[in-house]
Protein backbone atom coordinates (compact mmCIF):
# COMPACT_ATOMS: atom_id res chain seq x y z
CA UNK A 1 0.00 0.00 0.00
CA UNK A 2 2.60 2.57 1.11
CA UNK A 3 4.44 1.49 -2.38
CA UNK A 4 1.07 2.24 -4.33
CA UNK A 5 1.01 5.65 -6.43
CA UNK A 6 -1.56 7.90 -4.92
CA UNK A 7 -4.47 8.73 -6.34
CA UNK A 8 -4.41 12.93 -5.26
CA UNK A 9 -1.43 14.23 -4.78
CA UNK A 10 -1.34 17.98 -4.07
CA UNK A 11 2.30 19.53 -3.59
CA UNK A 12 2.97 22.91 -2.25
CA UNK A 13 -0.44 24.29 -3.39
CA UNK A 14 -0.75 28.08 -3.02
CA UNK A 15 -3.77 30.30 -3.66
CA UNK A 16 -3.51 34.28 -3.52
CA UNK A 17 -7.04 35.71 -4.34
CA UNK A 18 -7.29 39.54 -5.84
CA UNK A 19 -3.91 41.24 -4.80
CA UNK A 20 -2.38 39.51 -1.79
CA UNK A 21 -5.35 37.09 -0.03
CA UNK A 22 -3.26 34.53 1.18
CA UNK A 23 -5.42 31.85 1.67
CA UNK A 24 -3.75 28.65 1.07
CA UNK A 25 -0.23 28.43 2.20
CA UNK A 26 1.64 25.63 0.59
CA UNK A 27 -0.57 23.09 1.33
CA UNK A 28 1.03 18.97 0.91
CA UNK A 29 -1.61 16.28 0.28
CA UNK A 30 -1.63 12.69 -0.80
CA UNK A 31 -4.47 10.17 -1.42
CA UNK A 32 -4.55 6.85 -1.84
CA UNK A 33 -7.12 4.40 -3.68
CA UNK A 34 -9.78 3.51 -1.92
CA UNK A 35 -8.88 6.19 0.82
CA UNK A 36 -11.31 8.78 2.71
CA UNK A 37 -10.14 11.47 3.53
CA UNK A 38 -12.11 14.38 6.05
CA UNK A 39 -11.34 17.88 6.47
CA UNK A 40 -11.89 19.67 9.64
CA UNK A 41 -11.40 23.50 10.01
CA UNK A 42 -13.14 26.87 10.79
CA UNK A 43 -14.88 28.29 7.92
CA UNK A 44 -12.89 30.55 6.39
CA UNK A 45 -9.68 28.08 6.73
CA UNK A 46 -9.76 27.58 3.09
CA UNK A 47 -10.59 24.21 3.14
CA UNK A 48 -13.13 24.56 0.38
CA UNK A 49 -10.72 26.13 -1.80
CA UNK A 50 -8.50 23.59 -1.15
CA UNK A 51 -10.99 20.96 -2.20
CA UNK A 52 -11.92 23.68 -5.51
CA UNK A 53 -8.46 23.64 -6.86
CA UNK A 54 -8.36 19.48 -7.16
CA UNK A 55 -10.98 20.21 -10.07
CA UNK A 56 -9.65 23.64 -10.94
CA UNK A 57 -13.05 25.63 -10.01
CA UNK A 58 -10.34 27.32 -8.47
CA UNK A 59 -6.88 27.78 -10.76
CA UNK A 60 -4.61 27.37 -8.11
CA UNK A 61 -1.33 29.98 -7.76
CA UNK A 62 1.48 28.00 -7.55
CA UNK A 63 2.02 24.27 -6.97
CA UNK A 64 1.24 21.15 -8.44
CA UNK A 65 -1.81 19.13 -8.57
CA UNK A 66 -1.85 15.33 -9.82
CA UNK A 67 -4.70 13.03 -10.46
CA UNK A 68 -4.45 9.54 -11.35
CA UNK A 69 -1.70 10.39 -13.17
CA UNK A 70 -2.90 13.72 -15.00
CA UNK A 71 -0.24 16.10 -13.80
CA UNK A 72 -1.08 20.07 -13.65
CA UNK A 73 1.23 22.85 -12.67
CA UNK A 74 -0.10 26.25 -11.70
CA UNK A 75 0.81 28.83 -13.48
CA UNK A 76 2.11 26.49 -16.37
CA UNK A 77 0.24 27.97 -19.66
CA UNK A 78 0.55 25.10 -22.39
CA UNK A 79 -1.59 24.10 -25.20
CA UNK A 80 -2.81 21.08 -23.20
CA UNK A 81 -3.38 22.49 -20.03
CA UNK A 82 -7.37 22.68 -20.71
CA UNK A 83 -7.36 19.29 -21.98
CA UNK A 84 -5.67 18.36 -18.97
CA UNK A 85 -7.91 20.23 -17.04
CA UNK A 86 -11.02 18.48 -18.54
CA UNK A 87 -9.21 15.40 -17.91
CA UNK A 88 -9.25 15.60 -14.12
CA UNK A 89 -12.74 17.15 -14.13
CA UNK A 90 -13.97 14.17 -15.67
CA UNK A 91 -11.79 11.73 -13.53
CA UNK A 92 -13.68 13.62 -10.28
CA UNK A 93 -16.71 14.03 -9.18
CA UNK A 94 -17.91 16.68 -7.17
CA UNK A 95 -21.37 17.72 -4.88
CA UNK A 96 -21.50 20.88 -3.54
CA UNK A 97 -23.36 22.49 -0.72
CA UNK A 98 -26.10 24.06 -2.47
CA UNK A 99 -26.63 20.38 -4.84
CA UNK A 100 -26.51 22.72 -8.18
CA UNK A 101 -28.74 20.24 -10.29
CA UNK A 102 -30.19 21.30 -13.15
CA UNK A 103 -33.29 22.27 -12.40
CA UNK A 104 -34.12 22.67 -16.14
CA UNK A 105 -34.20 18.86 -16.13
CA UNK A 106 -35.69 15.46 -14.00
CA UNK A 107 -33.42 13.98 -11.71
CA UNK A 108 -32.88 11.28 -14.84
CA UNK A 109 -32.08 13.83 -17.28
CA UNK A 110 -29.67 15.61 -14.83
CA UNK A 111 -27.99 11.89 -13.96
CA UNK A 112 -27.58 11.06 -17.91
CA UNK A 113 -26.22 14.89 -18.90
CA UNK A 114 -22.87 14.26 -18.27
CA UNK A 115 -22.56 10.76 -19.58
CA UNK A 116 -24.30 11.63 -22.96
CA UNK A 117 -22.98 15.21 -23.20
CA UNK A 118 -19.27 14.93 -22.32
CA UNK A 119 -18.64 10.99 -22.39
CA UNK A 120 -21.10 10.60 -25.96
CA UNK A 121 -22.28 7.37 -24.33
CA UNK A 122 -25.87 5.89 -26.05
CA UNK A 123 -28.56 7.75 -24.49
CA UNK A 124 -30.14 4.33 -23.99
CA UNK A 125 -26.92 2.91 -21.94
CA UNK A 126 -26.94 6.29 -19.79
CA UNK A 127 -30.60 5.66 -19.20
CA UNK A 128 -29.92 2.22 -17.77
CA UNK A 129 -27.01 3.03 -15.88
CA UNK A 130 -28.65 5.89 -14.28
CA UNK A 131 -31.73 3.97 -13.42
CA UNK A 132 -29.12 1.71 -11.55
CA UNK A 133 -27.74 4.62 -9.58
CA UNK A 134 -30.98 6.07 -8.49
CA UNK A 135 -31.85 3.19 -7.39
CA UNK A 136 -28.79 2.84 -5.81
CA UNK A 137 -29.52 6.15 -3.77
CA UNK A 138 -33.06 5.18 -3.22
CA UNK A 139 -34.79 7.49 -5.30
CA UNK A 140 -36.37 5.26 -7.95
CA UNK A 141 -39.70 6.72 -7.83
CA UNK A 142 -38.45 9.92 -8.14
CA UNK A 143 -36.82 9.15 -11.38
CA UNK A 144 -38.96 11.89 -13.42
CA UNK A 145 -39.22 14.79 -10.45
CA UNK A 146 -37.50 17.68 -11.18
CA UNK A 147 -35.34 19.38 -8.15
CA UNK A 148 -38.00 22.06 -7.01
CA UNK A 149 -40.06 19.04 -6.00
CA UNK A 150 -37.39 17.12 -4.17
CA UNK A 151 -36.48 17.76 -0.83
CA UNK A 152 -32.64 18.89 0.26
CA UNK A 153 -31.61 14.91 1.14
CA UNK A 154 -33.40 13.65 -2.07
CA UNK A 155 -31.50 16.72 -4.32
CA UNK A 156 -28.05 15.94 -2.66
CA UNK A 157 -28.43 11.86 -3.08
CA UNK A 158 -29.15 12.83 -7.14
CA UNK A 159 -26.04 15.38 -7.24
CA UNK A 160 -24.49 12.22 -5.71
CA UNK A 161 -25.57 10.05 -8.84
CA UNK A 162 -25.04 12.67 -11.10
CA UNK A 163 -21.67 12.92 -10.34
CA UNK A 164 -21.42 8.89 -10.24
CA UNK A 165 -22.90 8.64 -13.82
CA UNK A 166 -19.52 9.78 -14.80
CA UNK A 167 -17.77 6.67 -13.32
CA UNK A 168 -15.37 9.07 -11.70
CA UNK A 169 -12.09 7.35 -9.28
CA UNK A 170 -12.12 10.45 -7.05
CA UNK A 171 -15.35 12.44 -5.06
CA UNK A 172 -14.57 15.44 -3.40
CA UNK A 173 -17.89 16.34 -1.35
CA UNK A 174 -18.02 20.28 -0.27
CA UNK A 175 -19.99 20.39 2.83
CA UNK A 176 -22.73 18.34 1.50
CA UNK A 177 -24.72 17.99 4.49
CA UNK A 178 -24.41 21.88 5.43
CA UNK A 179 -27.81 23.54 3.62
CA UNK A 180 -29.90 20.29 5.38
CA UNK A 181 -32.81 20.69 7.47
CA UNK A 182 -31.14 18.41 10.59
CA UNK A 183 -33.52 14.96 10.07
CA UNK A 184 -32.34 14.70 6.31
CA UNK A 185 -28.68 15.03 7.00
CA UNK A 186 -28.48 11.10 7.93
CA UNK A 187 -29.61 10.21 4.42
CA UNK A 188 -26.71 11.66 2.42
CA UNK A 189 -24.46 10.37 5.17
CA UNK A 190 -25.54 6.70 4.50
CA UNK A 191 -24.79 7.24 1.00
CA UNK A 192 -21.68 8.72 1.89
CA UNK A 193 -20.94 6.21 4.22
CA UNK A 194 -21.33 3.43 1.40
CA UNK A 195 -19.65 4.69 -1.19
CA UNK A 196 -16.50 4.98 1.21
CA UNK A 197 -17.49 0.75 1.95
CA UNK A 198 -17.49 0.08 -1.61
CA UNK A 199 -13.51 1.57 -2.54
CA UNK A 200 -14.04 4.87 -3.58
CA UNK A 201 -11.24 7.50 -3.19
CA UNK A 202 -13.17 10.56 -1.06
CA UNK A 203 -11.91 13.51 0.09
CA UNK A 204 -14.76 15.65 1.88
CA UNK A 205 -14.94 18.61 3.84
CA UNK A 206 -17.86 18.27 5.98
CA UNK A 207 -18.92 19.73 9.88
CA UNK A 208 -20.02 15.39 9.91
CA UNK A 209 -18.17 14.11 12.99
CA UNK A 210 -19.46 10.88 12.70
CA UNK A 211 -18.95 10.39 9.46
CA UNK A 212 -15.03 11.80 10.21
CA UNK A 213 -14.34 9.13 13.25
CA UNK A 214 -16.29 6.34 11.30
CA UNK A 215 -15.81 6.54 8.14
CA UNK A 216 -12.56 8.67 7.51
CA UNK A 217 -9.19 6.72 7.06
CA UNK A 218 -7.50 10.48 7.44
CA UNK A 219 -8.76 13.92 9.52
CA UNK A 220 -7.02 16.62 8.55
CA UNK A 221 -7.48 19.62 10.33
CA UNK A 222 -6.78 23.07 8.81
CA UNK A 223 -6.34 26.61 9.69
CA UNK A 224 -4.90 29.59 7.80
CA UNK A 225 -4.29 28.29 4.87
CA UNK A 226 -2.17 25.34 6.16
CA UNK A 227 -2.80 21.94 7.79
CA UNK A 228 -2.35 22.03 11.47
CA UNK A 229 -2.56 18.51 12.52
CA UNK A 230 -3.37 14.87 10.18
CA UNK A 231 -3.38 11.55 11.35
CA UNK A 232 -6.02 8.56 11.76
CA UNK A 233 -9.19 9.99 13.07
CA UNK A 234 -8.96 7.91 16.61
CA UNK A 235 -5.66 10.07 17.32
CA UNK A 236 -7.13 13.21 16.02
CA UNK A 237 -9.94 13.38 18.35
CA UNK A 238 -8.83 11.21 21.22
CA UNK A 239 -5.34 12.39 22.10
CA UNK A 240 -4.93 16.08 19.36
CA UNK A 241 -1.99 16.99 20.15
CA UNK A 242 -1.77 20.34 18.42
CA UNK A 243 -3.50 23.02 21.17
CA UNK A 244 -5.10 24.61 17.65
CA UNK A 245 -6.95 21.55 17.26
CA UNK A 246 -7.83 20.68 20.76
CA UNK A 247 -9.79 23.90 20.72
CA UNK A 248 -11.55 23.79 17.38
CA UNK A 249 -12.51 20.47 18.57
CA UNK A 250 -13.96 21.62 21.47
CA UNK A 251 -16.08 24.24 19.51
CA UNK A 252 -17.63 22.25 17.25
CA UNK A 253 -18.31 18.88 19.59
CA UNK B 1 -40.73 19.76 3.90
CA UNK B 2 -43.25 18.16 1.13
CA UNK B 3 -46.86 18.63 0.70
CA UNK B 4 -47.44 15.32 -0.52
CA UNK B 5 -46.07 14.17 2.70
CA UNK B 6 -49.11 15.56 4.63
CA UNK B 7 -52.08 13.22 5.20
CA UNK B 8 -55.50 15.00 4.20
CA UNK B 9 -57.72 12.18 6.01
CA UNK B 10 -55.88 13.65 9.13
CA UNK B 11 -57.11 17.37 8.63
CA UNK B 12 -60.05 18.81 9.89
CA UNK B 13 -60.26 22.35 9.34
CA UNK B 14 -62.41 24.00 12.25
CA UNK B 15 -65.48 25.74 11.16
CA UNK B 16 -64.18 29.34 12.29
CA UNK B 17 -61.71 28.62 9.92
CA UNK B 18 -63.87 27.07 7.43
CA UNK B 19 -65.99 30.77 7.12
CA UNK B 20 -62.38 32.39 6.60
CA UNK B 21 -61.73 30.29 3.52
CA UNK B 22 -65.28 30.26 2.01
CA UNK B 23 -64.56 34.74 2.68
CA UNK B 24 -61.48 34.50 0.65
CA UNK B 25 -62.69 33.33 -2.09
CA UNK B 26 -65.94 35.16 -1.97
CA UNK B 27 -63.46 38.02 -2.08
CA UNK B 28 -61.46 36.65 -4.89
CA UNK B 29 -64.85 36.16 -7.10
CA UNK B 30 -65.48 39.81 -6.27
CA UNK B 31 -62.68 41.12 -6.81
CA UNK B 32 -63.28 39.43 -10.52
CA UNK B 33 -66.73 40.46 -11.42
CA UNK B 34 -65.86 44.28 -10.88
CA UNK B 35 -62.98 43.76 -12.64
CA UNK B 36 -64.66 42.67 -15.85
CA UNK B 37 -67.50 45.33 -15.44
CA UNK B 38 -64.71 48.17 -14.82
CA UNK B 39 -63.50 46.80 -18.70
CA UNK B 40 -66.77 46.41 -19.42
CA UNK B 41 -67.54 50.08 -18.72
CA UNK B 42 -63.94 51.54 -20.29
CA UNK B 43 -65.21 49.19 -23.75
CA UNK B 44 -68.23 51.58 -23.92
CA UNK B 45 -66.79 54.84 -22.54
CA UNK B 46 -64.42 54.87 -25.43
CA UNK B 47 -67.11 53.62 -28.25
CA UNK B 48 -69.07 56.63 -27.06
CA UNK B 49 -66.17 58.57 -27.43
CA UNK B 50 -65.83 57.58 -31.29
CA UNK B 51 -69.51 58.15 -31.70
CA UNK B 52 -69.57 61.47 -30.32
CA UNK B 53 -67.00 62.76 -32.16
CA UNK B 54 -68.65 62.12 -35.36
CA UNK B 55 -66.68 59.32 -36.82
CA UNK B 56 -67.99 58.28 -40.38
CA UNK B 57 -68.15 54.20 -39.47
CA UNK B 58 -69.12 53.83 -43.51
CA UNK B 59 -66.41 55.02 -44.75
CA UNK B 60 -64.00 53.12 -42.54
CA UNK B 61 -65.55 49.87 -43.52
CA UNK B 62 -65.27 50.86 -46.94
CA UNK B 63 -61.23 51.32 -46.64
CA UNK B 64 -61.19 48.14 -44.31
CA UNK B 65 -60.15 45.58 -46.81
CA UNK B 66 -57.17 48.21 -48.14
CA UNK B 67 -55.84 48.95 -45.10
CA UNK B 68 -55.59 45.41 -44.28
CA UNK B 69 -54.05 44.32 -47.22
CA UNK B 70 -50.63 46.19 -45.74
CA UNK B 71 -50.60 44.27 -42.55
CA UNK B 72 -48.57 41.34 -44.81
CA UNK B 73 -45.59 43.70 -44.83
CA UNK B 74 -46.16 44.24 -41.37
CA UNK B 75 -46.41 41.12 -40.27
CA UNK B 76 -43.64 40.01 -42.93
CA UNK B 77 -41.30 42.92 -41.76
CA UNK B 78 -42.05 42.34 -38.24
CA UNK B 79 -41.56 38.63 -38.09
CA UNK B 80 -38.00 38.70 -39.94
CA UNK B 81 -36.45 41.53 -38.33
CA UNK B 82 -37.68 39.89 -35.13
CA UNK B 83 -35.57 36.65 -36.33
CA UNK B 84 -33.02 38.81 -37.26
CA UNK B 85 -32.73 40.86 -33.70
CA UNK B 86 -32.76 37.25 -32.23
CA UNK B 87 -29.63 35.94 -33.53
CA UNK B 88 -27.53 39.36 -33.33
CA UNK B 89 -28.56 39.26 -29.79
CA UNK B 90 -27.12 36.21 -28.60
CA UNK B 91 -24.47 36.65 -31.08
CA UNK B 92 -23.96 40.32 -29.04
CA UNK B 93 -24.52 38.77 -25.16
CA UNK B 94 -21.74 35.96 -26.01
CA UNK B 95 -19.63 39.27 -27.41
CA UNK B 96 -20.37 41.16 -24.24
CA UNK B 97 -19.58 38.30 -21.99
CA UNK B 98 -16.16 37.44 -24.08
CA UNK B 99 -12.66 37.61 -22.49
CA UNK B 100 -11.20 38.26 -25.79
CA UNK B 101 -10.65 41.92 -26.44
CA UNK B 102 -11.40 42.40 -29.59
CA UNK B 103 -14.67 40.57 -30.13
CA UNK B 104 -15.95 42.44 -26.85
CA UNK B 105 -15.12 45.51 -27.84
CA UNK B 106 -16.78 44.94 -31.52
CA UNK B 107 -20.27 43.97 -29.05
CA UNK B 108 -19.74 46.88 -26.80
CA UNK B 109 -19.30 49.79 -29.57
CA UNK B 110 -22.02 47.84 -31.52
CA UNK B 111 -24.73 47.98 -28.81
CA UNK B 112 -23.53 51.59 -27.83
CA UNK B 113 -23.59 53.18 -31.02
CA UNK B 114 -27.52 51.96 -31.96
CA UNK B 115 -28.69 52.39 -29.07
CA UNK B 116 -27.36 55.76 -28.86
CA UNK B 117 -29.05 56.26 -31.60
CA UNK B 118 -32.40 57.42 -33.20
CA UNK B 119 -34.19 54.72 -35.01
CA UNK B 120 -35.07 57.15 -37.85
CA UNK B 121 -31.95 58.22 -38.41
CA UNK B 122 -30.69 54.24 -38.50
CA UNK B 123 -33.34 53.67 -41.27
CA UNK B 124 -32.20 56.54 -43.28
CA UNK B 125 -28.91 55.51 -42.85
CA UNK B 126 -29.73 51.89 -44.35
CA UNK B 127 -31.76 53.13 -47.07
CA UNK B 128 -29.68 56.59 -48.14
CA UNK B 129 -26.58 56.14 -46.82
CA UNK B 130 -25.27 52.93 -47.92
CA UNK B 131 -25.84 53.23 -51.42
CA UNK B 132 -23.52 56.10 -50.95
CA UNK B 133 -20.71 54.31 -49.36
CA UNK B 134 -21.58 51.60 -52.14
CA UNK B 135 -20.61 54.23 -54.38
CA UNK B 136 -17.47 55.20 -52.44
CA UNK B 137 -16.41 51.86 -52.60
CA UNK B 138 -16.35 51.40 -56.39
CA UNK B 139 -14.64 54.41 -56.47
CA UNK B 140 -12.02 53.13 -54.93
CA UNK B 141 -11.72 50.21 -58.21
CA UNK B 142 -14.11 47.92 -55.89
CA UNK B 143 -16.53 47.68 -59.35
CA UNK B 144 -19.99 46.44 -59.43
CA UNK B 145 -20.55 46.95 -55.39
CA UNK B 146 -22.76 49.30 -55.69
CA UNK B 147 -25.82 47.98 -56.80
CA UNK B 148 -25.62 45.03 -53.29
CA UNK B 149 -25.06 48.09 -51.16
CA UNK B 150 -28.33 49.58 -52.52
CA UNK B 151 -31.07 48.22 -50.74
CA UNK B 152 -34.99 48.08 -51.55
CA UNK B 153 -36.95 49.66 -49.13
CA UNK B 154 -38.71 46.44 -47.27
CA UNK B 155 -34.76 44.85 -47.23
CA UNK B 156 -33.62 48.25 -45.39
CA UNK B 157 -36.20 48.59 -43.32
CA UNK B 158 -35.80 44.61 -42.06
CA UNK B 159 -31.93 44.80 -41.54
CA UNK B 160 -32.64 48.40 -39.61
CA UNK B 161 -35.17 47.09 -37.54
CA UNK B 162 -33.28 43.72 -36.80
CA UNK B 163 -29.77 45.45 -36.28
CA UNK B 164 -31.74 48.13 -33.81
CA UNK B 165 -33.22 45.40 -31.78
CA UNK B 166 -30.94 43.09 -31.65
CA UNK B 167 -28.64 45.26 -29.81
CA UNK B 168 -31.22 46.40 -27.11
CA UNK B 169 -31.78 42.85 -26.79
CA UNK B 170 -27.96 42.15 -26.60
CA UNK B 171 -28.56 43.78 -22.89
CA UNK B 172 -31.40 41.31 -21.97
CA UNK B 173 -29.91 38.48 -23.01
CA UNK B 174 -26.87 38.96 -21.80
CA UNK B 175 -28.20 40.29 -18.21
CA UNK B 176 -30.33 36.48 -18.60
CA UNK B 177 -27.31 34.75 -18.92
CA UNK B 178 -26.02 36.52 -16.01
CA UNK B 179 -29.19 35.65 -13.66
CA UNK B 180 -28.10 32.21 -13.90
CA UNK B 181 -26.19 31.19 -10.39
CA UNK B 182 -22.56 30.21 -10.52
CA UNK B 183 -23.13 27.20 -9.18
CA UNK B 184 -24.82 25.90 -12.11
CA UNK B 185 -21.75 26.76 -14.43
CA UNK B 186 -19.52 25.13 -11.70
CA UNK B 187 -21.72 21.52 -11.96
CA UNK B 188 -21.15 21.56 -15.26
CA UNK B 189 -17.60 22.02 -15.11
CA UNK B 190 -17.19 19.76 -12.42
CA UNK B 191 -18.63 16.80 -14.57
CA UNK B 192 -16.04 18.29 -17.45
CA UNK B 193 -18.11 20.09 -19.65
CA UNK B 194 -16.82 22.70 -22.11
CA UNK B 195 -17.33 26.43 -21.79
CA UNK B 196 -19.38 25.77 -24.87
CA UNK B 197 -21.33 22.48 -24.04
CA UNK B 198 -22.42 24.54 -20.56
CA UNK B 199 -23.15 27.51 -22.36
CA UNK B 200 -25.78 25.56 -24.66
CA UNK B 201 -26.86 22.94 -22.05
CA UNK B 202 -27.16 24.58 -18.96
CA UNK B 203 -27.22 27.66 -19.03
CA UNK B 204 -28.91 28.70 -21.84
CA UNK B 205 -31.68 26.82 -21.35
CA UNK B 206 -32.01 28.31 -18.16
CA UNK B 207 -31.81 32.15 -19.49
CA UNK B 208 -34.36 31.61 -21.58
CA UNK B 209 -36.60 31.34 -19.08
CA UNK B 210 -35.74 34.64 -18.02
CA UNK B 211 -35.24 36.19 -21.41
CA UNK B 212 -38.52 35.10 -23.05
CA UNK B 213 -41.01 38.00 -21.49
CA UNK B 214 -38.92 40.93 -22.37
CA UNK B 215 -38.06 39.89 -25.52
CA UNK B 216 -41.86 39.44 -25.91
CA UNK B 217 -42.34 42.62 -25.37
CA UNK B 218 -39.37 43.90 -27.88
CA UNK B 219 -41.28 41.97 -30.52
CA UNK B 220 -44.58 43.88 -29.49
CA UNK B 221 -42.93 47.27 -29.74
CA UNK B 222 -41.36 46.21 -33.39
CA UNK B 223 -44.81 45.33 -34.82
CA UNK B 224 -46.00 48.87 -34.29
CA UNK B 225 -42.12 50.64 -35.10
CA UNK B 226 -42.50 48.02 -38.64
CA UNK B 227 -44.61 51.69 -39.53
CA UNK B 228 -41.48 53.41 -39.54
CA UNK B 229 -40.62 51.33 -43.24
CA UNK B 230 -43.94 53.50 -44.59
CA UNK B 231 -41.05 56.39 -44.89
CA UNK B 232 -39.44 54.75 -47.43
CA UNK B 233 -42.74 54.36 -49.01
CA UNK B 234 -44.22 50.90 -48.90
CA UNK B 235 -47.42 50.39 -49.18
CA UNK B 236 -48.21 49.11 -45.33
CA UNK B 237 -50.58 49.75 -42.88
CA UNK B 238 -49.61 53.22 -41.65
CA UNK B 239 -48.87 54.47 -45.38
CA UNK B 240 -51.80 53.45 -46.62
CA UNK B 241 -54.20 54.77 -44.23
CA UNK B 242 -52.61 58.36 -44.43
CA UNK B 243 -52.86 58.12 -48.09
CA UNK B 244 -56.14 57.37 -47.99
CA UNK B 245 -57.26 59.43 -44.87
CA UNK B 246 -55.55 62.86 -46.69
CA UNK B 247 -56.84 62.42 -49.97
CA UNK B 248 -60.37 62.41 -48.32
CA UNK B 249 -59.74 64.48 -45.60
CA UNK B 250 -61.13 61.98 -43.73
CA UNK B 251 -57.61 61.12 -41.46
CA UNK B 252 -59.11 60.91 -38.37
CA UNK B 253 -61.00 57.67 -39.25
CA UNK B 254 -57.95 56.25 -40.93
CA UNK B 255 -55.77 56.90 -38.01
CA UNK B 256 -58.20 54.93 -35.36
CA UNK B 257 -58.54 52.16 -38.02
CA UNK B 258 -54.87 51.40 -37.75
CA UNK B 259 -54.36 51.52 -34.03
CA UNK B 260 -57.07 49.26 -33.55
CA UNK B 261 -55.65 46.75 -36.03
CA UNK B 262 -52.04 47.38 -34.58
CA UNK B 263 -53.64 46.62 -30.69
CA UNK B 264 -55.81 43.88 -32.16
CA UNK B 265 -52.57 42.06 -33.79
CA UNK B 266 -50.48 43.00 -29.90
CA UNK B 267 -53.20 41.95 -28.08
CA UNK B 268 -52.80 38.57 -30.19
CA UNK B 269 -49.11 38.20 -29.59
CA UNK B 270 -49.64 39.06 -25.82
CA UNK B 271 -51.90 35.82 -26.08
CA UNK B 272 -49.05 33.63 -27.44
CA UNK B 273 -46.40 35.17 -24.80
CA UNK B 274 -48.47 33.82 -21.68
CA UNK B 275 -48.67 30.34 -23.87
CA UNK B 276 -44.90 30.50 -24.19
CA UNK B 277 -44.41 31.73 -20.59
CA UNK B 278 -46.35 28.78 -19.35
CA UNK B 279 -44.67 26.26 -21.17
CA UNK B 280 -41.44 27.94 -19.96
CA UNK B 281 -42.22 27.49 -16.58
CA UNK B 282 -42.27 23.82 -16.29
CA UNK B 283 -39.74 22.14 -13.67
CA UNK B 284 -40.34 25.88 -11.65
CA UNK B 285 -43.18 24.17 -9.85
CA UNK B 286 -42.73 24.54 -6.05
CA UNK B 287 -44.30 22.40 -3.52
Amino acid sequence: MAKEKPMVKLTNIHKVFGNRNHVLRGIDLSVNKGETVVILGASGSGKSTLLRCVNFLEEPTAGTIEVDGTVIQAGESDKKRSGHILDIRKKTGMCFQSFNLFPHMTALENIIEGPVTVLKQKKSEAVSYAEELLDWVGLTEKRDEYPSCLSGGQQQRVAIARSLAMKPKVMLFDEPTSALDPELVAEVVEVMERLSKEGMTIIAVTHELHFARDVADQVMIMDNGNWVETGPPEEIFNNPKEDRTRKFLAHIL
Amino acid sequence: MNGDTLDPTLSSIPPEAERVLAQNINQQKKYKRKLIISFIVLGILMITTLIVIGLDFKFMAKWLPFILAGGGYTILVSILAISLACILSVIGALGRLSKNPVINSIATAYVSLIRGTPLLVQIYMWYLALPQIGLALEGLGLTGIQSLFTLHAIPAGILALGVCYGAYMTETVRAGIQSIKIGQTEAAKALGMTSGQTMKRVIFPQAMRVIIPPVSNEFIAMVKDSAMVSLMGVWEMTYRAMKVGRRHFQSLEMLVMVAMIYWMMCIVLQYFQEKIEEHMARGDRRM
